[in-house]
């Protein structure tokens, strides 16, 4: 047996069973405490309770006498749980600071945040590049720094050698002050803005490995050549 | 869903129907089979008006009480047109690149 009581929900006259009722109304206040830190919360607690009404209005019109918990029910599922309805993280659409324009500013910044995480371009490090050198490694380091050729930048520097002298001053000031890329780590903010993982290194380290393979058998191809030829 | 989909297919809603009524865009939401919980429209909303990218006045129903009917602001017209060109590129993007051909 059950009391049918009537509630006035958005300005509309239902009949409800009374356990229907409790169970509306724990969920409208967890739906009130969901929204508690929105601006909009008054509004967005109204707007959704006009819905409930018109779903039960829809329901009444189909011959119901009254609005039982299985209604009630229904009415949350097609809702949602108040947990899923504001989880800016989780079904996502709700958070609207990622739309552009509206948020101007704060969009533009998260942007240039998302896309500093996904290609992880922390700025480059201005190392001299101890590698790959002819004097200091100055021209090779801030060739790597701006992604260009250092033999660009070594012929800009040879041209400011020659014809002002500039050049010379600028380039031991500059071999002075940029520090010398030691470790790997340095290597790997020196080029790629982030330290080097083990993957790099181990993959380096191969390639080193080849390359002074190679070296070395061309090397004794050269001294046998050499002798050889002496014969 | 992806993030901000839904505020797009909204202003899309609203944008074709000039006017809309939430249990409208609901509807049409379910048409084009977007799954969406009911409750998730409502905040969007309100916080989009709150953002001045939609305003809304109410209108005396015949069933029951009165409605609030959305339509863009001038501000929320050009979200619009920039969302939808952002979205066009993505999704060509997409398709460019998941096609098997």
């Amino acid at each position: 047996m059950q009391r049918i009581i009537q509630i006035n929900i958005a300005g509309r006259i239902i009949p409800i069973e009374e356990d229907a009722y409790q169970l509306l109304k724990n969920y409208v206040a967890s739906l009130g405490k969901q929204f508690a830190k929105e601006e909009g919360k008054d509004e967005i607690i109204q707007d959704i309770e006009s819905r409930i009404a018109e779903l039960f209005h829809i329901r009444l019109q189909t011959g119901a006498p009254a609005i039982d918990k299985a209604d009630v029910q229904k009415v949350m599922e097609t809702l949602g749980a108040p947990s899923e309805l504001n989880e800016p993280t989780g079904t996502g659409f709700t958070k609207t600071t990622y739309l552009p324009a509206v948020y101007g500013e704060q969009q533009e910044q998260q942007q240039k945040g998302n896309r500093q995480q996904y290609d992880y371009t922390q700025p480059r490090r201005l190392y001299r590049n101890t590698y790959d050198k002819i004097l200091g490694g100055v021209c090779s380091g801030v060739a790597n720094y701006f992604d260009i050729d250092p033999v660009i930048v070594r012929l800009v520097m040879v041209v400011l050698f020659l014809t002002a002298g500039i050049g010379l001053v600028a380039y031991i000031l500059a071999w002075m002050i940029i520090p010398a890329a030691r470790t790997m780590e340095d290597l790997g903010y020196m080029s790629t803005g982030r330290p080097m993982d083990f993957d790099t290194i181990q993959r380096n380290m191969t390639e080193e490995l080849q390359d002074l393979k190679r070296r070395g058998e061309e090397m004794s191809r050269e001294l046998r050549d050499f002798f050889n030829k002496k014969k | 869903m992806r993030k901000g989909l839904l505020e797009l297919c909204i202003l899309g809603i609203i944008q074709k129907e000039k006017e809309a009524y939430p249990s409208d865009i609901l509807e049409q939401l379910k048409q084009a089979k977007l799954v969406v919980l009911e409750g998730t429209l409502y905040p969007l909303l309100t916080r989009l008006k709150n953002a001045e990218v939609l305003t809304y006045r109410w209108e005396e129903s015949t069933s029951g009480p009165p409605r609030k009917y959305y339509s863009l602001t001038a501000h929320g017209q050009r979200l619009y047109e920039q969302l939808k060109n952002s979205w066009d590129e993505l999704s060509q993007s997409v398709n460019h690149l998941t096609n098997t051909k």
